[in-house]
């Protein structure tokens, strides 16, 4: 299992985040879980990696926070995505795909 | 970005706040990883255990939320402001020399800075000054113009460029109440275009200037009032005699305001006042003399190039029918927004002075740098331990950079009181010690500090803190983490080429202000000690308005005090012979000959002895007669062979117009004609003193009472005390009749004061380098000494006599002392060079080999003096204690 995880490009984690948080507002923790879960194990993301990531979001706007209950009744800090937030997703998302259709274009070459 | 900025300060303000949400975050999910780890089945300590694991440290997690967060920045500078204080706060003594020496320094510069401020920088205290422009237009042969009143009328109806245009026409000094005062006659428009109102009474208005003398009123300077007139509150209403004509006071200016041009103006006038108070031909006369000023305010939305192109099409229009040399060229336009308009001249001009003053805050950062490299080289193990440890370099660095910062500030508050001190004290020297008739001609503007002198001081403590700060913080931490763990500082960290580098740098700087310093002393005692050939005491020269030269002549030669009355077309001393081109007899070359109109009594006046034939008889002064007297030095110049007298000379026509109309008028070109030499005057200065005896001077014969002429009076007391009486009485009958009164010495004295005042404050800068300097070569060289210890203990336990030890130390002193000396001679060639040319006196030599001498000596002796210390404790080493304590006496 361990040698299927691979590292995240630069600057893909901020489209993770945004994109786990355009289901519903989650707790740190609860970002890293479904990441790991939706990709099948593939991408694992530590934590001396997310929180700056978080913070750095949440400076700019694009991310908000605010407590909340945790599911075993704790409290837990929650971000949800703020309309700019969206907006990034979208334009980001869009790069995104171009690109990776683009790089598997070129990798498929005949 | 409102937003981030929010977001920064919640972040910086309530870190505590931040902090702990920070904490209980993490630790939530620290929590619920073990909790997820204890769900599939591991013991509660191995999920722990794990979950630690993968957790990391998590303080590295926090700062790079920190980091993150974008307060960073701040944080670690308010740290490092925090450390440095610590530090200062353990060695005061090093922390208060520091901003000591910076304050010098910067004491110093700022008041050279406020004077450009005042006037170079700062706008005139008027309605849009940036857009107002004195305009001109230039002739053939380079020289300006200016304009007739017929000329003023037609470009006030005409002009393309200027939504509004004044009228000025300065006023040479008049004499009002015993005080000296200089004023402009204007245009009715002028206070309005200005936006100046009065601060009581009125200002001028067009009703006031609607045609020739229609008002006898005066308007006078806000400064004026307080300063002449001891601020007498029933001003308004009173009446001035000002040449002779009674003007009443209607107001005064607001405060703040001192007219345009350079010099403060006190009163403005009428223009249409101008044939009462104005020497010459009438201005409205059918002779249109050219004496107009036109100062206009561009019209909105035009730039100062497209106005000066429209207005050299309307010149060139406007001159097409004149001839070649009064044709305009093109036209100028100077900036009227501030007292002096920067131009490349004024900036030639001052560069000497700000790199006087400049070099002086440059020796004192020297002198900090090499401080702090003594102090890094002290701190080599704490810094090579933070190395050590993981801190970076560039953190390093900012952090002794934030040191220097600290430093300078509060050196730029001591620096600003040193300069207010400097300029309190200068202002007050300088009227101590100007010639006691002057001080009422010198007018200053207000020196107060405003926020560009204060953005200037800020601006030079940081830039200096940088100066001083960078090299040493940049030396300080290039050493080797490796050998700096290992206790070895100094293989790699040799700072003493720079520090050497500095040393010979002050030194340098030194003696070239030492030298510039001794040859202007030099050449201002050879001015007052120099023999003019005039005997000058006990001579009053007077200005008289020409209206009442005849009477004054015949009231003087009845006064009791004095003895006899001479007239001539200029003041002996101030300002240059005017020239003209002759022809003697001699050759058929044609030569320049400097010449001066004096009455017979010139030659007894001043006791000025007939070496040969006779001076003028009263006919021929009366009528102008063909004849003259020339002085020796003419007499060998033009007939080197055999006798001059009674020989003739051709006066030619100069080739080239008279530059200025009005002296022409004033002084008359001599007519072309064949005069005859009637005898032989002895050599002396009656041309500008700083030229020296008169290499040529023709004197023509002039009439005791032609207008224009200065009064030469000897009188048979003390000239001050007579001076004091030929007033009243004259004043008495005839008020407002002498413009100008002065003891000729004054004048004398006068023509000297810029070069006396240029020593003092290049010796007092000088000075100041010096000592700066030497204080620098004695830190160095006790460092030296300290660093050397174990060295010298080792010679010593060898069998070196204290006597070279003492000479090891004096030689490293010497050699840099002896190196800077010849920078700083080699330098001071130069800069003489273009003093010489700047001052243009014959008195000062470019190689004053007594200056250079001097100046060298003084600072290598001083040198040698400030290493006594050093030596002394170098010859003072106990072997046995060096050898034994290494490492530990490096560090003191």
């Amino acid at each position: 299992m361990a040698n299927e995880r691979i590292d995240l490009p630069q600057g893909t984690l901020d489209l993770l985040i945004l994109r786990t948080l355009a289901l519903e507002p989650q707790h740190g923790w609860g970002i890293s879980e479904r990441i790991q879960q939706i990709s099948s194990n593939v991408l694992q993301v530590q934590q001396g990696s997310l929180y700056p990531a978080l913070h750095r979001l949440e400076r700019r706007g694009w991310i908000k926070a605010r407590w909340g209950m945790s599911e075993n009744s704790r409290r837990a800090k929650y971000y949800n995505l703020t309309r700019g937030g969206r907006k990034q997703l979208d334009s980001e998302a869009g790069a995104w795909r171009k690109l990776s259709a683009a790089v598997a274009q070129v990798l498929d070459m005949a | 970005m409102v937003r981030d900025l929010l977001y920064r300060f919640r972040a910086l303000f309530h870190r505590n706040v931040v902090e702990s949400e920070l904490d209980e975050e993490l630790r939530f999910h620290f929590d619920e990883q073990v909790e997820k780890y204890v769900r599939s089945g591991l013991s509660r300590k191995e999920a722990v255990r794990r979950s630690r694991m993968e957790f990391g440290g998590a303080e590295s997690i926090k700062e790079d939320c920190r980091e993150a967060r974008g307060v960073m920045f701040i944080d670690t500078a308010l740290q490092d402001v925090r450390y440095a204080i610590r530090g200062f706060r353990r060695t005061p003594g090093f922390a208060l020399t520091v901003v000591a020496t910076i304050a010098l320094g910067l004491g110093l510069n700022t008041p050279v800075f406020t004077i450009f401020n005042a006037y170079v920088l700062r706008p005139l205290s008027v309605r849009d000054p940036y857009s107002l422009y004195l305009f001109t237009w230039q002739k053939r042969d380079g020289g300006g113009h200016l304009f007739t009143w017929r000329e003023f009328q037609d470009f006030e109806k005409q002009n393309p460029a200027f939504s509004e245009v004044i009228g000025r026409d300065p006023v040479p000094f008049v004499r009002v109440e015993g005080h000296t005062l200089f004023g402009d006659l204007v245009t009715g428009n002028y206070f309005r275009m200005l936006g100046i109102n009065a601060a009581i009474g009125r200002t001028l208005l067009a009703a006031d200037v609607s045609g020739p003398g229609s008002a006898p009123v005066v308007v006078i300077s806000y400064s004026a009032w307080k300063d002449k007139f001891a601020g007498d509150p029933n001003i308004i209403g009173k009446k001035l005699a000002i040449r002779g004509y009674q003007l009443e006071v209607v107001g005064v200016a607001r405060e703040g305001f001192h007219g345009l041009g350079e010099v403060p103006r006190e009163f403005w006038a009428p223009l249409t006042m101008a044939p009462q108070l104005e020497e010459g031909p009438n201005l409205f006369g059918v002779e249109q003399p050219q004496r107009l000023r036109i100062v206009g305010r561009l019209r909105r939305g035009l730039d100062q190039r497209h106005a000066a192109t429209a207005l050299t099409i309307w010149a060139r229009q406007r001159t097409a029918d004149r001839t070649d040399t009064e044709r305009a060229t093109a036209a100028v336009l100077h900036s009227e927004a501030t007292t002096i308009a920067m131009d490349p001249l004024v900036v030639a001009g001052l560069t000497p002075v700000f790199a006087a003053f400049g070099l002086v805050l440059l020796i004192a950062c020297a002198n900090v740098a090499n401080m702090l490299l003594a102090r890094a080289m002290a701190r080599q193990r704490e810094i090579g331990i933070r190395l050590a440890i993981g801190a970076a370099r560039a953190r390093l660095v900012r952090q002794l950079l934030t040191e220097s910062v600290l430093l300078a500030l509060p050196a730029a508050v001591a620096g600003f009181a040193v300069s207010k001190a400097t300029i309190d004290l200068g202002e007050r020297l300088m009227f101590a010690t100007l010639p006691r008739g002057f001080t009422e001609y010198v007018t200053l503007l207000p020196l107060q500090p405003d926020l560009r002198v204060l953005g200037f001081m800020l601006f030079a403590a940081v830039l200096s803190a940088l100066l001083f700060g960078l090299a040493p913080a940049i030396q300080a931490t290039r050493s080797n983490v490796m050998q700096a763990a290992r206790g070895e500082f100094t293989t790699d960290f040799r700072p003493a080429r720079l520090r050497n580098a500095l040393v010979v740098g002050q030194v340098a700087v030194s003696v070239l202000l030492l030298i510039c310093a001794m040859a202007l002393l030099r050449a201002s005692n050879r001015i007052e000690h120099f023999d003019v050939g005039l005997k000058t005491r006990g001579v009053v020269a007077m200005d008289i308005v020409d209206k009442f030269r005849a009477k004054v002549v015949q009231q003087l030669a009845s006064e009791p005090s004095v003895r006899s009355v001479a007239s001539a077309s200029k003041l002996p001393f101030v300002g240059s012979l005017p020239w003209m081109p002759v022809t003697p007899d001699s050759s058929s070359e044609r030569s320049w000959a400097g010449y001066i109109y004096v009455s017979p009594e010139y030659f007894s006046v001043f006791e000025l002895p007939i070496v040969r034939g006779r001076k003028f008889t009263a006919e021929e002064a009366q009528g102008g007669e063909p004849v003259v007297v020339i002085s020796q030095a003419t007499a060998r110049l033009f007939w080197p062979r055999g006798d001059a007298l009674g020989r003739s000379l051709r006066i030619e026509q100069d080739p080239q117009q008279p530059r200025s109309l009005a002296e022409n008028l004033r002084i008359g070109i001599p007519p072309q004609r064949v005069v005859r030499v009637i005898g032989i005057a002895r050599d002396a200065v009656n041309g500008y003193v700083g030229y020296g005896i008169d290499q040529t001077c023709v004197f023509f014969p002039g009439r005791a009472d032609a207008a224009g002429y200065v009064l030469l009076v000897r009188v048979k007391r003390d000239a001050e005390v007579a001076l004091g009486t030929l007033d009243k009485a004259i004043t008495a009958s005839m008020p407002g009749a002498v413009d100008e009164i002065h003891p000729i010495d004054e004048a004398l004295t006068g023509q000297l004061y810029p070069y006396r005042a240029a020593y003092w404050v290049s010796s007092a800068i000088g000075c100041i380098a010096l000592l700066l300097t030497l204080s620098g070569i004695y830190g160095i060289l006790s460092y030296l000494v300290t660093q050397r210890t174990k060295e010298i203990g080792i010679r010593v336990a060898l069998g070196a006599s204290s006597g070279s030890v003492v000479r090891l130390v004096l030689k490293q002193s010497l050699k840099l002392a002896g190196i800077g000396a010849a920078v700083g001679a080699t330098a001071a060639l130069g800069v003489s060079r273009i003093l010489a040319s700047q001052l243009d006196v014959f008195v000062f030599e470019k190689v004053d080999q007594l200056a250079y001498g001097m100046g060298i000596v003084l600072v290598i002796a001083a040198s040698a003096s400030a290493t006594y210390v050093p030596c002394v404790r170098a010859a003072r080493i106990e072997p046995v204690t060096t050898l034994r304590c290494d490492l530990d006496s490096r560090e003191t």
